[in-house]
């Protein structure tokens, strides 16, 4: 338990405050358009979305599933961190075809990209996984506060759960994606500035740099200095094929949409920022600093487990980062730490709701219920759906118990069905809409049959993370390859429309070959020309 | 540096050119360097500053080869934007 004087609580009060005001401030702003409420109206400047991506991808849970990592594998623990890397190359490919279509979330994607009954229903399909996906998300943080709180004041599980997401769904329900992103950049700001000071302070409480080396050499333990300390080819905790599993995941995803669940939080940034350029930078800053900010914790993290080696616990080590803050700050700065907290839980829980909210109201309400709907009907249906999401995340979050291995399962292995045809509904013309949802429903089966059931009945032994990424990429092509064949390709009319609005990248010869035939890229490039 | 085109017309911008695959590639290998970079240097290793002057000097280079054709599509396609907010709303209706 930590005592918190009144400067401590000051500060986490002055922060409740700060947050409470800026949903009021932009009321006006959100409930202008269901445009304004869900994407700030599409005009935002680079630095706002990059913030939000940033402060929404450092959630209360960040910092105890890194924790976990590091401190099991040591500074190579980092790559398992690395999963944001995907916006590397998206930045410059997926997020600019993405921005130029304008669709307003992944699920409106699929019915510009594909046609007809198929994109029909994976339209529906996505918008109600994500809707799902988002209360589980919003579960799983929210239940990380509420452990953490009940660290830090013995408070049940339940109450820190309820409370912290329960106050920032204020300005959420008030101001929309305008409250969301502009209280982002806020929290993002005081989270970063705080995640140096705790950082820094962690590795001076181990003695600094040249200590911490010193008792890891003591220990036997140097190897966790070294990044890329691989324990053989293919064996091992951390063999370099898992590595390389890994950066082919993260990399190379970058050239699909929805290769890595957070494409769909950055969707909704891309679609915000006011022209491609400003999108294009926006991810591409945003990820770059949670880059940096995984490395800032792993040193203090490494910091720790010199000050305390042999925890066995996972849910102890877990907590590893929040303890250098906790026990080494001096009064005062307690609460600024943990007013810091709060601002990266709600950012993230802020950016989920309105997410959700977003998929519930323009993918599920709009499109299938009532196409008519007037603006401000649906600015009204997204903030009920807000309010659902909301209810719904406390009956997730008291379900779930273990926050690392979930993590490591939803990051990296869950998405192996999809992640290649993800990837091919972007750059290959002929892959169609029956070939996209046999792959999901493929890899819905595959990936709890190879990860969790047939092990569980010993059918085949608990395979190795690489192993299973590979097998369930390999599986599910053997479904959804054939399916896509079978079945006729995607009108051409649509591809057509899709092609020239969004210039996609990678095998579109015939679709580009029936466009210049019609004369729509010859017409664009003249008007350009007359520009 | 002759062979990277750094002046573009919005027709041009908008296919995919060598200047794009050199940033698929100068991109990912700025964020393994940033997150090595700062690991070291936080460990006050002199290689670590020496990966993070690298990777500033490659956020340079990328920023140079791909700005202006970033610039060229976004002036071009703003123009767009508003007729394809409406032919948007025509594509996804379910009712079509």
């Amino acid at each position: 338990m930590v005592t918190f004087s009144f400067l401590d609580w000051f500060w986490v009060g002055a922060f409740i405050v700060l947050m409470i005001i800026c949903g009021v401030l932009f009321y006006r702003l959100g409930k202008r358009s269901l445009s304004d409420f869900f994407l700030a109206g599409r005009g935002l400047p680079w630095w706002l979305p990059a913030s939000s991506v940033y402060a929404t991808h450092s959630a209360t849970d960040t910092p105890i599933w890194v924790s976990g990592v590091i401190y099991q594998h040591g500074l190579r623990g980092i790559w398992y961190t690395f999963f944001s890397a995907w916006c590397a190359i998206s930045a410059f490919a997926s997020t600019k075809i993405f921005r130029r279509s304008l669709a307003y979330t992944q699920a409106e994607w699929q019915t510009l990209r594909f046609s007809g009954l198929g994109a029909e229903l994976l339209r529906g399909w996505i918008a109600g996984w994500q809707v799902f996906m988002n209360m589980f998300v919003l579960g799983w943080v929210g239940m990380a506060m509420g452990k953490l709180c009940h660290y830090l004041f013995n408070w049940p599980n339940w109450l820190g759960l309820i409370l912290f997401s329960s106050l920032c769904a204020f300005y959420v329900l008030t101001a929309g994606y305008w409250g969301v992103v502009m209280a982002d950049f806020q929290q993002g700001v005081i989270a970063f500035s705080v995640m140096v000071i705790v950082s820094f302070w962690g590795i001076a409480a181990a003695g600094g740099p040249q200590e911490i080396m010193a008792k890891l050499e003591s220990l036997g333990q140097s190897w966790r200095l070294n990044p890329f300390a691989f324990t053989g080819l293919t064996s091992g905790e951390f063999p370099l094929v898992w590595f390389l599993t890994m950066m082919v995941i993260a990399v190379i995803g970058g050239f699909g949409m929805g290769t890595s669940i957070d494409w769909y939080p950055e969707a909704q940034r891309i679609q915000s920022a006011k022209t491609v350029r400003d999108a294009s930078y926006s991810i591409w800053a945003g990820s770059a600093l949670i880059v940096v900010r995984n490395s800032l914790w792993a040193v203090a993290i490494l910091a720790f487990f010199t000050l305390f080696p042999r925890i066995q616990s996972t849910a102890q080590y877990e907590m590893a980062w929040y303890r250098v803050g906790f026990e080494f700050l001096p009064v005062g700065m307690v609460g600024f730490f943990f007013a810091a907290i709060v601002a990266i839980h709600i950012s993230t829980i802020s950016s989920h709701l309105n997410l959700g909210a977003s998929y519930a109201t323009r993918d599920l309400y709009h499109h299938y219920f009532r196409p008519k709907a007037t603006d401000k009907e649906l600015v009204w249906v997204g903030r009920i759906s807000t309010l659902i999401l909301l209810l719904g995340s406390f009956v997730y979050g008291l379900m779930m118990k273990e926050i690392t291995q979930w993590l490591i399962f939803a990051l990296w292995i869950m998405a192996a069905g999809i992640w290649l045809p993800s990837i091919l509904q972007v750059v290959w013309w002929r892959f169609n809409s029956w070939g996209y949802l046999s792959s999901w429903i493929a890899n819905l089966g595959l990936s709890w049959l190879i990860v969790w059931v047939l092990p569980e009945f010993h059918v085949i032994p608990v395979l190795p993370d690489y192993l299973q990424f590979w097998i369930m990429m390999v599986l599910g092509a053997l479904i959804y390859i054939p399916i896509t064949f079978m079945t006729p390709p995607e009108d051409m009319d649509r591809l057509v429309k899709y092609y020239v609005m969004s210039m996609p990248l990678g095998w579109w010869k015939p679709v580009r070959r029936e466009a210049e035939r019609k004369g729509l890229l010859k017409i664009r490039e003249k008007a350009a020309e007359e520009r | 540096m002759g062979w990277i085109q750094r002046k573009w017309k919005p027709e041009q911008a908008e296919r995919w050119s060598k200047e794009d695959y050199i940033v698929f590639i100068i991109s990912p290998l700025i964020y393994i360097l940033l997150a090595v970079g700062v690991l070291l240097s936080l460990l006050l290793l002199w290689y670590g500053f020496l990966i993070l002057a690298v990777c500033g000097i490659l956020i340079g280079v990328m920023i140079w080869i791909i700005d202006p054709k970033l610039k060229a599509v976004s002036k071009d396609y703003e123009k767009k934007e508003k007729q394809y907010l409406e032919d948007l709303e025509k594509i996804t209706r379910w009712e079509e």
